[in-house]
């Protein structure tokens, strides 16, 4: 469960890029994020996964307040939180396969099983022909998949995702969506913050509208 | 090219290791693997590598050969205060039993290293060896020109100005002793001239290393700026500190052992090329044939500097790049 109480936060002074934000996603919910660009969405999956620290206000998941975590501990947090970047933030002088493989290296897994593990989650994702290619190789689709293998190999209990169906066409988005559902399915809490109204309207899916760093709207669409 | 094919057994692809085995038992374990991320860091940044690798070598190679040069001129220095001798001279040729009685009183005064006793004969034979192949000038010189002779060479902390001062002193209040020479002056200007040195070395040296630490950790700084990516993602994943920074560590110091080991070995090239006989002009004894090689405490240290260097270098560089 992540929890938001009063959530504020200002890179600059005067200027909140997020304004007394509360809000509640319980454990296995599927929650859109939206808004115009500048809205704070970003911003909002930044806190979530510790990459930044709020100016006021408290932040919950699974009941550990992240304000009172050690930075020794992050790490540990960041084990069971599974991103996709808006970037992707894949290293481009190593394969698919490695850099994968990062996300259950840093948890000290042996060569062979993290081999069958990331072998089994590419093929989930159809791309188990492109293990050795490079990602500067694989189109963007291709790409946004790997990014999405690395977030998932490790089961994560929330997956956040930026902007994941950025440029891509409607066969790749339709895609990423069914991905996204089945790692729902099996347990993962998943957030997606998109500006993609359509991504939106096929998924009858939680909505939540952020403008200028204000929750504008919230939908609960029944499933 | 890649070894990929470990994974590719048919029988586990659809059944998950549920627990999966950590990649080793403990540290050991954990050693293996950042010591092979950190060989496979250095063969996927090859260049990088090689050029820091020789920016190591070459800031070793300067420090390793003003080492050389510093502990060559420490050793004339040593050979020529050797010659800062006590002479003390006899009016008459002493007896035997006089010559071991003075012997044994000069020994036990603090400061003494060896006497000689230099009878005429032997002052004459010594001044024939001096003057060979110039034979006409030894005509119509006998022994007894020549004074016998007392030769007093003084342990190392008494060859300094006033410490031989004392040391005269208290020889002459030996009854037997006449007149003492030791070139005062002369060692005076030596010993002033070997602490200007001392100086100097020290000075430089000191500037040299500042410049060598400077440097090195820049370099190093650069190989690690160029793989910050890999260390935000690897943040971003969940691993920790220690994980993170421990390949880098490794990559450091292998980095300043190899720096270490090829200015070692270019400094030796250059030894046995040229430098081994080139240095009659630092020592006035014809004997010693040019520089000698550092000696083994020194290549240890610049070895181990290397490896330090190396290591304090790539710490402070990535205190940087991993920060939460
Ligand atoms: N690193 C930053 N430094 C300063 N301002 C920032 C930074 N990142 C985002 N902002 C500002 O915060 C606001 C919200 O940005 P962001 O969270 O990226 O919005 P969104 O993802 O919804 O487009 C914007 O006004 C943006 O300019
Ligand atoms: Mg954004």
């Amino acid at each position: 469960m992540i929890q938001l109480h009063n959530v504020t936060m200002s890179y600059q002074r005067e200027v909140s890029a997020l304004d007394g934000i509360s809000l509640r996603i319980p454990k296995g919910d599927f929650v859109f994020l939206t808004g115009p660009s500048g809205a704070g969405k970003s911003t909002l999956l930044k806190l979530l996964y510790g990459a930044l620290t709020p100016s006021r206000g408290q932040i919950l998941i699974d009941g550990q307040n992240l304000m009172r975590l050690k930075p020794s501990q992050l790490p540990y947090l960041r084990r069971t939180i599974g991103v996709v970047f808006q970037d992707f933030k894949l290293l481009p002088n190593r394969t698919v396969l490695e850099n994968v493989a990062i996300t259950l290296e840093v948890l000290g897994w042996g060569k062979k099983d993290i081999g069958k593990k990331v072998y089994h989650i590419l093929k989930q994702m159809g791309l188990e022909h492109k293990v050795s290619a490079t990602p500067l190789r694989l189109s963007g689709g291709e790409q946004q998949r790997v990014a999405l293998a690395r977030a998932l190999v490790n089961d994560p209990k929330i997956l956040l995702a930026d902007e994941p169906t950025g440029n891509l066409d409607d066969e790749n988005k339709a895609h990423i969506l069914s991905i996204f559902k089945e790692a729902n399915i099996r347990g993962t809490t998943v957030v997606v913050a998109t500006h993609d109204q359509r991504l939106i309207e096929n998924s009858h899916k939680r909505v939540i509208v952020l403008e200028k760093g204000h929750i504008l709207d919230e939908s609960n669409v029944p499933q | 090219m890649r070894k990929a094919t470990f994974w590719m057994n048919p029988m586990s692809r659809n059944k998950q290791a549920k627990r999966p085995k950590l990649s080793g038992d403990g540290y050991a374990g954990g050693a293996k693997y950042f010591f092979a991320r950190a060989l496979t860091n250095i063969r996927q940044n090859f260049f990088i590598n090689i050029v820091t690798i020789g920016t190591i070598t070459l800031a070793l190679l300067i420090i390793a050969l003003f080492l050389l040069v510093f502990v060559n001129l420490e050793g004339v220095a040593e050979d020529w205060s050797k010659r800062v001798q006590v002479t003390a001279y006899f009016d008459q040729e002493p007896a035997s039993q006089e010559v071991a009685a003075l012997k044994a009183k000069i020994s036990a005064l603090p400061g003494t290293e060896k006497v000689d006793y230099i009878s005429k004969d032997e002052a004459l034979k010594r001044f024939r060896v001096r003057l060979k192949g110039q034979d006409s000038l030894l005509e119509g010189v006998s022994a007894d020109v020549l004074p016998a002779s007392l030769e007093i060479s003084l342990k190392r902390g008494s060859r300094g100005g006033e410490a031989v001062e004392m040391y005269v002193a208290s020889l002459k209040r030996i009854p037997g002793i006449g007149e003492v020479q030791y070139g005062e002056e002369w060692v005076k200007r030596f010993t002033t001239f070997m602490n200007f040195m001392r100086l100097v070395g020290a000075l430089l040296g000191g500037f040299l290393l500042l410049a060598v630490v400077f440097i090195v950790s820049n370099t190093i700084k650069l190989t690690i700026y160029s793989r910050k990516d890999e260390l935000e993602i690897l943040g971003l994943v969940g691993a920790t500190r220690f994980f993170i920074k421990a390949p880098y560590v490794i990559e450091g110091m292998l980095q300043g052992a190899a720096g270490g080991l090829f200015a070692l070995l270019t400094l030796f090239a250059f030894y046995l090329g040229f430098l081994h006989n080139a240095g009659n002009f630092l020592s006035f004894n014809p004997a010693a044939n040019g520089l000698s090689f550092l000696p083994l405490p020194h290549v240890l240290g610049i070895f181990l500097g290397g490896v330090g260097l190396g290591f304090l270098g790539s710490i402070t560089s990535l205190k940087r790049f991993v920060t939460s």
